[in-house]
């Protein structure tokens, strides 16, 4: 009962604050659009014909552009490959600035609970300090999931009954993306703890997302050390990338399993995801330490 | 760079005994709410111990026990009234359908059942006062530990708080108050001790620390002019006070003032033992520097 509680409460604010309503909002408008906009008609499992607002689309196997007239034809292409194109083109977009916004949102919560007038009269109830911390993370992303699945599972749906194609692919892709949220969060959580604002967590947040992006980049190309002559600084920097990139959720590989799964290519490398998990749980396992030490 | 660390409390022996209502009183930065807070496992003392219900601070059964309102307290301003009471009552473990009975109950008790449905972010500070009250009552404490529970709330406020307090008094649910407003603490409290910078400088049951001294306030009228002069010279611990005669000395002295009075055509309006109030034992302990 406290942790559903504290759970509810959570989302209640977060939803309160208005910032994920807009991606709600946003998402709402684009499951709109392809519910009454696009019209298909899809005869062993190709594209016959299809259109959007009117327009009549004109395709190949491989892709497909709008306006070209009904008597150009789909030129073979399949209804599943259609749904999968449309659904990564939506994640291109929808995803990051789920993300954004979801960061945005969720950036005050431990502030917040760290206020003075509110975190005494949470810490004089019945509940351990590592049960309200963890409740409240787990709040926050719920709340900021549900945009997430509401998106996969509106476009998923709408698309499965346009087409016939249930791409289960998308929905996964969903839920990989609010595990990185997840894991970005624990760093939000931890930042959250130790400087008590909104702000600063919000900069460091940005800088852990970036951060994880740039230092793919020389984790990936082994060879760059070699530019450097001096054998200390190349053991220090090489040091430095490969502990950039272990400690941060690995930002680019998860958009990169979003979209594998979206299209159904290739395997899964879940190597970098869990060492994503690992290091989120790290991270909010120090916050919760230091909140379970910390005088108030 | 780091602030200086702050001893806030030093060397506190304090025992409250159940079923009484304490006060803790002490100027700005004396140390009453860090030793609130450690009592609630809040914040951690670098050194020594403390009890609470039996139990050490933080232990969650103990807390199940406890009814607290902090001071300069805020509530989640998403939430209405009676959703803040909802969620503290939830936090606390109250189960429905007690719950929604308490609260209920509650938020006509501390008359706030009309503001229910508003969101506690329009509510006035006495208003917030009032909902922390009923916050704090909602789990039927045994101990009930209030800090500033009349803060910014106005006369009629505060005497519906004094009586709700004096109801828990009745219900032998233990009180530890932490207050500026001594009169308050003085109406209410059985025992109450001092801090100052840390320390504690005074502890006792009210009427033992406020409890009249061998000074007699004597309102007299018709007095002649030049009479004053006179008695002062006979009477070496007379004075004038605000309109009154104020003698420092026993019984005797007094009657021997009221016939000398009475011979100079005065005539007697009241004759009063001077009490001395809580604020007074206050300032002469606080004020003017009883070393701690």
């Amino acid at each position: 009962m406290r942790v559903a509680a504290i759970v509810a409460d959570a989302c209640r604010e977060l939803l309160y604050r208005k910032t994920l309503w807009v991606y709600f909002g946003i998402v709402t408008l684009v499951l709109l659009f392809f519910a009454l906009a696009l019209r298909t008609d899809v005869a062993d499992g190709l594209i016959a014909s299809l259109s959007v607002m009117g327009l009549e689309g004109e395709g190949s196997a491989g892709s497909f552009r709008l306006g070209g007239g009904a008597e150009g034809g789909m030129g073979g292409l399949t209804a599943a490959r259609f749904v999968r194109g449309v659904q990564l083109g939506a994640a291109f977009f929808l995803y990051p600035l789920g993300i954004l916004l979801s960061v945005f949102a969720t950036a005050s919560l431990v502030p917040r609970m760290l206020e003075r007038g509110t975190i005494d009269l949470l810490l004089s109830k019945p509940v351990t300090r590592p049960t309200l911390f963890a409740s409240r993370y787990l709040g926050g992303l719920l709340a900021a999931g549900a945009g997430l699945i509401y998106l996969v599972s509106g476009l998923g749906a709408i698309l499965g009954l346009k087409t016939g194609v249930w791409n289960g692919g998308f929905l996964l892709s969903g839920l990989v993306m609010a595990l990185y949220f997840g894991c970005l969060l624990c760093f939000m959580a931890l930042v959250g703890v130790l400087f008590r604002s909104t702000t600063i967590t919000t900069m460091i947040t940005a800088l852990v997302f970036f951060v994880s992006l740039l230092a793919r980049w020389p984790h990936e190309n082994r060879d760059w050390p070699l530019l450097i002559t001096s054998r200390v600084w190349r053991f220090a920097a090489q040091g430095l990338v490969e502990g950039l990139y272990h400690l941060f959720p690995r930002t680019y590989e998860f958009g990169q399993m979003a979209a594998s799964l979206i299209m159904d290519e290739g395997a899964i490398a879940w190597g970098p995801i869990l060492g994503s998990l690992f290091s989120g749980a790290a991270a909010l396992a120090a916050a919760v330490l230091y909140f379970a030490r910390k005088d108030f | 760079m780091r602030r200086p660390p702050v001893q806030a409390l030093r060397g506190l022996d304090l025992e409250v005994p159940r079923g009484q209502v304490f006060g803790l009183l002490g100027p700005n930065g004396a140390g009453k709410t860090t030793l609130v807070k450690i009592l609630l496992a809040i914040a951690w003392p670098t050194r020594g111990g403390a009890q609470v219900l039996g139990r050490r601070p933080g232990d969650v059964r103990a807390k199940e026990r406890i009814g607290y309102l902090p001071e300069n307290h805020r509530y989640p301003p998403h939430l209405t009234g009676e959703q803040v009471l909802h969620y503290f009552g939830m936090l606390s473990g109250v189960r429905q359908p007690e719950r929604s009975r308490r609260v209920e109950a509650l938020l006509r008790r501390v008359r706030m059942a009309e503001w229910r449905a508003t969101r506690v972010h329009k509510y006035s500070k006495g208003m917030l006062q009032r909902l922390g009250m009923a916050q704090a009552l909602l789990n039927e404490p045994e101990l009930l530990i209030l800090d500033e529970p009349t803060d910014g709330v106005d006369p009629i406020g505060r005497r519906e708080i004094r009586d709700v307090l004096l109801e828990q008094r009745g219900r032998g649910v233990t009180i530890f108050l932490n207050s500026h407003l001594l009169s308050e603490v003085e109406r209410i409290c059985d025992r109450v001790a001092i801090l100052k910078e840390g320390r504690l400088v005074r502890q006792g049951g009210v009427e033992d620390l406020t409890r009249p001294s061998s000074v007699y306030q004597v309102e007299a009228r018709g007095l002649p002019a030049d009479a004053l002069a006179r008695l002062a010279a006979a009477f070496p611990g007379l004075r004038a006070a605000g309109g009154r005669l104020e003698l420092a000395g026993d019984l005797s002295s007094l009657n021997r003032l009221i016939d000398a009075l009475r011979r100079d055509g005065a005539e007697i309006a009241a004759i009063l033992p001077r009490k001395e109030s809580l604020e007074d034992v206050f300032v002469q302990v606080v004020g003017e520097g009883e070393t701690p």
